[in-house]
Order: structure tokens, then C-alpha cells, then sequence
């Protein structure tokens, strides 16, 4: 049933496209994942860039840099950032990174590019709100970089966004009331639109275009994690909506959600009634799922990776997809540890605790599986492999310190210090993108018909995975250093950490410039790399259905009939056959057992 | 600007070369076999990779000797010392499992790093192993939910009990300094009302002079607790949210406008026992750059804030002394309660 809804399309390919049509205003998923993944590297870049900034002033806090204002001016006026300066940058790069690049870099590019693919559809269930999923997300984009030039500089008031600091326009005492947190909430709404349109059709495309015999248990695991992912935007996005234009509506109207006994200078402001604990209720509402939205598409291509690369099945194909379920189920329900030095009620605290800690059962479970299913391989260690590996290890390393932070006891002294930002660094930042560039470097052959260059593939792996380490295991030591701190001169307790602090930015810097060597082979590569030859259209062996398609793009994805699906995607080495892999479409032979 | 041209022009040297160097590379693997296999990158690729391994988890013990002086000095609360035992705790259980996934991790690439003679084993469900590794993490979960509650309890008490001996302090945040108000002898606090009637410039507080619990409150510039003498904050902020956050004590609690908090334990050591203890740090025990002293010299218990606040939040500071009874008298009876200073004009 679901491929005769589809066939209709199928004659698509033969309409003239305009530039405009094909490359712009593109309603063909292939193209979205393009604009979705070089919007993502762009603002990536920017992100980096301001975290290189503020690195300068927390490694070297007694220099001046006087290239700082050449370039920025008032914001740095004797080559030493500003503080007001500095929390715009750890603002935005905060920002920038967990929606622009996280969440719709992420998830924008590779839901776009695997779902009709996996699934076998020729495209999106409306490829219209799919093309406008992605303007959105591209004016929510314009809103936000524009709020980096106004003259009274961007958001500032920390990513969360917490009033009252935030709540409150016009008052000189507080910090990131201008023009920039007004921007910062529009571009959010417009952002949530984009990702509420984006959703809606990853989850009806996944349950009603599945080619013929593609069964839910047949979904190759990056198509279940997106689905997962978007069932969780679809649910947590609206609070932070609410939660936005009740903070809006403080600000402009001078309404009291979320102020109450306010005094400035000495003066009581009229706010009577509110409270700021309930906007932190709304944000984490949204806050906590939202790094599963990142975290569970990255999960999603890992375990495919590793699997392909391993000639191995996953293990525990239906125990990943019972943990991704769980993680969701739970994730809606631990918003609150980021709460627990608020002064709410302790026994709530303690029902936070117990489902947080909970949590960690199905992402144990995960690593477990993982480990089985590259044990007794033959691991072909292409650089997509390498990210996925170096995944697995970050997402240990910082899935451990959480069962520090989610304990509520341990985050007392813990609690908004740069533990935490070691630990959700390592665990959605830097793992995250260790599962976006697997993703890049194993999917490049099918977004752009060529290949990425392995050997910068590696050198931009081992650099990256040192320098990230090297940034954020001494990080975890300066677990006495409360974030957020311009410089740390002020405190004695606090001064014993110049030098691991210097030692982290040069990392830092040595990092962002290894990135560089990743755009610069994208953009290579893209248009001189080695071809994607038509009697070559499955480079790795997979046996997922995207590598059925031919090398050439166009919409439609397939020429003639979608193959139909007889199995699962992962048989591979099932001693069945003269290869090691059995592709989805291939019917099952006698005694092939079904999985 | 020569600097900046030089550097530019370094990272663009270093780029190209990068670069030139991975097209020889790839312009050879082309040139060797058309079909691009990823055997001989295998051994190459473990190789490393298990190298990195080896790396990363010396450089990981490593770390822990190089910045052990980085650490606090033991906790200065008796909460604090059951708060680093869990920690201590779990650091144990988790770096057990630290350990054994990524020597798995590393391990298995090495030993299983491809090649022609090697065939991948068939191995795609094992429901012992699933429940086997379900039923272990969450054991482990549940002990140290147990253990957490525990002392998240002790701190946090659902009903508190009044202890009479407690002694109240009363500090309120504000952009960017910290309020610190005590009850002098009487032990209680004067009223503060929240109304334009009572707050003011000059009384930012609100506190209604006429209650006469309010005539020996006195104001003070860094807090004061008696060593073994249970003490209570009650936290309040002006404007916007503050953390009251004591680094030596393992404690911490926001402030928030509207919403009443507070946090009690009991100091355990005083400024100069720990002033001691730091006299075998190496960072503690250098020379001040600026002054020329042994630093431990000038030691002394800090008060931070830990939310973000404003553009000064990473300015509000305030000294923190344990010491004994005698001493803590001492320094009371020198303070002014503020009543005496304001009442004439108050008069009129």
C-alpha cells in the first residue's frame, strides 16, 4: 500500500528544475540534508570561533591581545575582551552550538538525507514543509547572527536564559536586557517552528511511506533513533515555546510569570506574584530531552556505522531500540536535576535523582552492545569507523561523571561548576560531533557522488580526539571553579588553576584548527574528489537500501520500481552467500533465518 | 601586525602542507590498486589507534598526579566529608568501568582490526548477556541511589528539626556583593517586610526598625562561624538569582528573589587548620608573585557566587572564617549593630 502512494512521484525527475527550484527553494530531501548540513558547518564555524575568543581570555587573563580590537573594537578595547563581551560569547556559542549545529545540524542533515533513503520513499511526506522547515531554521539563523552586530551586543544573560537576570528590560543593573535577548527569543520561536515542521514529517514519512516489506523491526537503527528524536522535539519544543513568550510578555508588558519581589538600587519594581523557578521548570521542560534530541540521532549512526564497518550485525538490534525507547520515556522525566540546588523540595529532588540515575542503565546497555558488536569482527577501519569509535570512547567517559552530577548529593558541591561543563562537553558535545563527522564521512559518497580524502580523514580523527581529551580531562580537576567566571583573579581558592586553564586553551585553539582541515576536504572533495563510479554505487557493503540508488541524484531517488525489502539491514557474515553482506532487498534463501 | 601576518601565514603554510601531503597519500592508494581496500589502513589504523589508547589512559592517570595540588583541601563540614565519601565512591565504581570498556574498546580494535584470512562472526542476540548487563548497572545504580539519598537527607532534611544551638546567619545576594546580616545577642532576626513602605535605598533589606529583635542586628563584612557550632543560612537575593556557594565546605544553595532558601551544617575546621594542611602544597606554599609571601599565608575560606548574575558575577567574593568560641565573641562584641548608627536619624 505504501508504495503505490509513493509511485505517483516517481515521474518528478522529469520536470525542468530551475536553479532556483533544484539548489534554493529545493523540496527534494537529498538537497534539504546539503543546505541543512552546510548551515550546520557554517554556524559550527562561528561557534568554535567565539569559544577561541573567549579561550584567549580565560588562558592568558592578565594579556592583551591587540588583534582582539582590530576586530571587534569597543568589545575589546586594548586587545582585552570586556566582561559584558565575554558572556555574549559564552552565551551564543552556547546557544549556537546546542540548536543551530546540534539539533538542526545534526538531525536537519542526516534525517533528511537517511529517512526517505532507509526507508525506501522517494521523499518526505510533504516535501513542502520540508523545504520550509529548513527556511525557517534559515531565518531563525538570520535573527540570531544579526543579534551579534546590534550595538548593544547579543544575549548575554548564559544559554538557559534565566530571568529575572533575563526578564527585565530597560535597567542598566542587569546584564543582556537589550535589544539581543529580545532577537535571541524570536530567533527561538522561529527555530521551534522549523524544528516543530521538520518533526511532524520525520514521523509520518517513518510510519506511513515504508516500502513493501519494510516491517518497523526492519528499520535500519539510524531511522528508529531519528524517529525517536523527533517524537521527543515534537513533545519538549511547545513548553519552550510557552515558556519564551511568558518571558516575552515580562519583558515587554512588564507582566509579572516569572518576577516577584524585585529590588533594583534600592527600589522595589512592582512584579508581585511570580516566580523564576517556573521558567527553569519550562526550559528543562525542553532542556533535558533536548540532549537526547542530540544525542539519540548520534547513536542512531554510530551503531550503523560500526556495524558496516565491522561485517557484524548490531548487537542487540531490538534491545537498542527498547534502550532508545526508554531514553525517551525517562528523559521526559529527569528535567528537574538541573534543579536541585534551587531550593525545591528535597523530595522532589530525590524522585529526580532516582529516574537520572535510571537513565544510565539503557545507555550502559548501549555501550555494551556496542563493544559486542565490533568483538570477533573484521573491523575495516575507514575514517567514518574511526569517529564512531571515538564516539563510543566519549560517550563513556562523559556517561560516567553524569552518575556524579545526577546524584543530588554529589551536586551540591558540584552543581554549576566546570565538572559539569567537562561532563556535558564530553557526552553531547564533542561525542555528538564525533557521530556527525562518522556520519559525513561514511554518507559524503551518497550526498556528493565522491569521496572525502581518507588520509585527512585521519589526521583530522587523532588530532581531534587528542586535543579534545586533552581539553576536557584536566578540566574535570578545576571541579571547584564555578562556570560562567570572566576571569578567576578574584578568588585565592580559585587562582591555582592558571595553568591547567592555559593548557586547555591551547588545546582549544589547536582544535578549532583542525576543523578547518575537515571544511577544507568537504569543499574539496565535493567537487575533486575521487567518483562514486556507477558500477561502484555500494563502497561499503551496506545493506541498507540508500546504496541501491545510483550515484547520480535526482528526485525521485530511485529510476524504476523501490526494491522491496525480504530482511533486516544488518545480515552480514551470515555465511550465506559468496559476500559478506546480504542487502535488504535480496529475498532470503532456504535456511536464512529472519531477524 | 607583522605578528598577525606571520601567523596567518604559518597556519597557511602548515595547511598545505597538510594537505598536499594527504593528496601524495591518497594519489598513491590510486595508483597501487584500483580497488580501494582498507586492509593494510587497518593495521596502520589500529596501530594508532591502540597507541592513542595507551595515551590517553596514561595521560588520564597521569593527570591525576600532575593536578592532584589542584584539589581542595579535605572539607571543612560535616556534610562535606560525607559528600566527598560518595563522590569517592563512585569515582571508584565508575573507573572500574572506565577502565574495562575502553581497555574492550581499544583491545577489540587491535585484535580485530581486518584483513583477508579474518571472517566476522555471526553474533547478533544473546538475551543472557542483555539481562546480564540490564541487571549489573542498575544494581550498581541502586546502591549508590541509596547512598546518595542518604546524605541528600541529612542535608536537606524533609522536615527540619530545630536545633536550638544552631546559629542563624542571614545572607542576601544582590548585584555584586553579598549581605550578610546577623542576629546578634538576642538571636533573632528583625522583621524585613516587603513593601515600598520599608524598602529603600538606605534599606534594602526592608528591615522594620521599630521590631526590637531588629536594634542588635549588625552587618558584616565577611561571615564569622564558631568551629563544632551548627550553623544556618537563610538566603535571600534582591534582584536576580544568586548561588551561595561555599567551595571549602562541599555546600551550596541559590538565592532567589522572592523565594526564601537556606542551607545548615556544621564547620568542622578552622581558617588555620586548613592554613596548616595547605603548608604541603606545592601552589599554597610558593611565593605570592606580588608580595613575596608563602601564599597559605594569606589563606582564608572564600564565599562565591554560583549563578550567573549579571557582568560582575565572577566578582562577588567574601572571606569565610571558622574559628573558636572565644575568638568568635571576641569579634562579635566589636560589631556595631546597625540600629545604633541609624537611629538618630531615624528619630527625625
Amino acid at each position: 500500500m505504501e508504495h503505490t502512494v509513493n509511485s505517483h512521484n516517481m515521474h518528478d525527475h522529469h520536470h525542468e528544475e530551475t536553479f532556483l527550484t533544484k539548489y534554493i527553494f529545493s523540496q527534494d530531501h537529498k538537497m534539504i540534508a546539503k543546505q541543512f548540513l552546510f548551515t550546520g558547518i557554517f554556524w559550527s564555524i562561528i561557534g568554535a570561533l567565539l569559544s577561541v575568543i573567549f579561550r584567549l581570555q580565560l588562558g592568558w587573563p592578565n594579556e592583551t591581545f591587540p588583534f582582539l580590537e582590530t576586530f571587534l573594537g569597543k568589545w575589546a578595547e586594548g586587545g582585552k575582551i570586556t566582561n559584558e563581551f565575554y558572556y555574549s560569547l559564552v552565551t551564543m556559542h552556547g546557544t549556537i552550538l546546542v540548536f543551530f549545529v546540534l539539533t538542526a545540524g545534526l538531525s536537519g542533515t542526516f534525517a533528511n538525507l537517511l529517512i526517505p533513503y532507509q526507508i525506501g520513499a522517494r521523499d518526505m511526506a510533504s516535501p513542502f514543509m520540508n523545504m520550509l522547515s529548513y527556511w525557517f531554521f534559515f531565518l531563525s539563523g538570520l535573527l540570531m547572527l544579526s543579534s551579534l552586530f546590534i550595538q548593544t551586543g547579543a544575549a548575554s544573560g548564559g544559554w538557559t536564559m534565566y530571568p529575572p537576570l533575563n526578564g527585565m528590560r530597560n535597567t542598566a543593573v542587569n546584564l543582556g536586557s537589550g535589544l539581543g535577548t529580545d532577537l535571541w527569543f524570536f530567533s527561538m520561536a522561529l527555530f521551534i517552528v522549523s524544528s516543530l515542521l521538520g518533526g511532524l514529517n520525520y514521523v509520518a514519512t517513518i510510519l506511513n511511506m515504508r516500502t513493501k516489506g519494510m516491517g518497523m523491526w526492519k528499520l535500519p537503527l539510524p531511522v528508529w533513533a531519528l524517529m525517536f528524536t523527533a517524537i521527543l522535539g515534537i513533545l519538549a519544543f511547545p513548553p519552550l515555546l510557552s515558556a519564551a513568550l511568558l518571558l516575552e510578555f515580562d519583558r515587554i508588558f512588564d507582566t509579572s510569570f516569572y518576577l516577584s519581589d524585585i529590588v533594583l538600587g534600592g527600589n522595589l519594581q512592582d512584579y508581585k506574584g511570580g516566580s523564576p523557578i517556573l521558567y527553569q521548570h519550562l526550559f528543562w521542560f525542553l532542556g533535558h530531552p533536548e540532549v537526547y534530541i542530540i544525542i539519540l540521532p548520534a547513536m542512531g549512526i554510530v551503531s550503523e556505522v560500526l556495524s558496516v564497518n565491522s561485517r557484524k550485525p548490531v548487537f542487540g538490534y531490538r534491545a537498542m531500540v527498547y534502550a532508545l525507547g526508554v531514553i525517551v520515556l525517562l528523559g521526559f522525566l529527569v528535567w528537574a536535576h538541573h534543579m536541585y540546588m534551587t531550593g525545591m523540595n528535597p523530595f522532589i529532588g530525590s524522585i529526580f535523582v532516582i529516574f537520572t540515575l535510571m537513565i544510565a542503565v539503557p545507555s550502559a546497555v548501549k555501550v555494551f552492545n556496542w563493544l559486542t558488536t565490533i568483538w570477533k569482527g573484521n573491523l575495516r577501519l575507514t575514517p567514518a569507523m574511526m569517529f564512531a569509535l571515538g564516539f563510543v570512547s566519549m560517550f563513556i567517559s562523559g556517561g560516567l561523571t553524569g552518575v556524579f552530577l545526577g546524584n543530588s548529593a554529589i551536586d551540591i558541591p558540584l552543581h554549576d561548576t566546570y565538572f559539569v561543563v567537562a561532563h556535558f562537553h564530553i557526552v553531547m558535545g564533542v561525542a555528538a560531533f564525533f557521530a556527525m563527522f562518522a556520519g559525513v564521512y561514511h554518507w559524503f559518497p551518497k550526498m556528493f557522488g565522491r569521496f572525502l580524502n581518507d588520509t585527512l580523514g585521519y589526521i583530522h580523527f587523532y588530532g581531534t580526539i587528542i586535543a579534545a581529551y586533552a581539553i576536557f580531562i584536566p578540566m574535570h580537576f578545576m571541579l571547584s571553579l564555578p562556570r560562567r567566571y570572566y576571569t578567576y583573579s578574584n578568588f585565592q581558592t580559585f587562582n591555582i588553576f592558571e595553568d591547567v586553564s592555559k593548557f586547555i586553551s591551547v588545546f582549544a585553539i589547536i582544535s578549532f584548527l583542525l576543523q578547518i582541515l575537515f571544511v577544507v576536504n568537504i569543499i574539496y572533495s565535493a567537487l575533486k574528489g575521487r567518483k562514486l563510479t556507477e558500477d561502484n554505487i555500494n563502497p561499503w557493503q551496506a545493506n541498507t537500501l540508500e546504496w541501491t540508488t545510483p550515484a547520480e541524484h535526482f528526485h525521485g531517488n530511485w529510476p524504476g520500481e523501490i526494491p522491496e525489502v525480504h530482511r533486516w539491514p544488518y545480515d552480514y557474515s551470515t555465511g550465506f552467500g559468496d559476500k559478506d553482506f546480504r542487502p535488504q532487498h535480496l529475498p532470503l534463501e532456504e535456511g536464512e533465518e529472519v531477524h | 601586525m607583522f605578528n598577525i601576518i606571520l601567523t596567518l601565514a604559518v597556519i597557511v603554510l602548515f595547511y598545505s602542507v597538510v594537505f598536499l601531503f594527504a593528496r601524495i597519500v591518497e594519489r598513491i592508494r590510486e595508483h597501487k590498486g584500483k580497488e580501494l581496500n582498507y586492509y593494510k589502513l587497518s593495521k596502520t589504523n589500529a596501530t594508532l589507534f591502540t597507541l592513542f589508547g595507551l595515551l590517553f589512559l596514561g595521560g588520564f592517570v597521569y593527570s591525576f598526579k600532575r593536578l592532584a595540588y589542584a584539589s581542595l583541601p579535605e572539607s571543612a563540614s560535616n556534610f562535606g566529608v560525607q559528600i566527598d565519601n560518595l563522590f569517592f565512591v563512585t569515582a571508584i565504581i565508575t573507573g572500574i568501568v572506565f577502565v574495562l570498556c575502553h581497555f574492550a574498546l581499544f583491545g577489540f580494535v587491535w585484535m580485530y582490526r581486518s584483513s583477508k584470512n579474518r571472517k566476522a562472526t555471526f553474533f547478533a542476540h544473546s538475551s543472557s548477556l542483555e539481562i546480564i548487563w540490564t541487571s549489573v548497572p542498575a544494581l550498581a545504580m541502586t546502591v549508590l541511589v541509596v547512598m546518595g539519598l542518604n546524605t541528600w537527607y541529612q542535608v536537606f532534611p524533609n522536615k527540619k528539626v530545630r536545633n536550638t544551638n544552631e546559629m542563624q546567619i542571614e545572607v542576601t545576594g544582590k548585584q555584586f556583593n553579598w549581605i550578610v546580616r546577623y542576629p546578634g545577642k538576642d538571636g533573632k532576626f528583625g522583621r524585613r517586610v516587603i513593601s515600598k513602605k520599608y524598602i529603600s535605598p538606605e534599606n534594602e533589606l526592608g528591615i522594620d526598625w521599630n521590631d526590637p529583635a531588629s536594634h542588635d542586628d549588625f552587618f558584616a563584612s565577611e561571615i564569622h562561624m564558631i568551629k563544632n557550632n551548627p550553623v544556618y543560612f537563610n538566603l535571600h537575593a534582591l534582584d536576580v538569582l544568586h548561588s551561595f556557594y561555599l567551595p571549602h565546605f562541599r555546600l551550596k544553595m541559590d538565592c532567589v528573589p522572592g523565594v526564601p532558601t537556606g542551607i545548615g551544617f556544621t564547620p568542622t575546621k578552622t581558617n588555620d587548620e586548613t592554613r596548616e594542611e595547605l603548608k604541603s602544597n606545592p601552589f599554597w606554599s610558593a611565593n605570592d608573585p606580588e608580595t613575596g609571601e608563602a601564599r597559605f599565608n594569606k589563606f582564608s575560606y572564600e564565599l562565591a557566587c554560583a549563578e550567573l548574575c549579571g557582568k560582575s558575577h565572577y566578582g562577588m567574593q567574601m572571606n569565610v572564617k571558622v574559628e573558636s568560641k572565644a575568638e568568635f565573641e571576641k569579634w562579635m562584641s566589636a560589631q556595631k549593630p546597625h540600629y545604633e548608627t541609624i537611629k538618630d536619624k531615624l528619630a527625625k
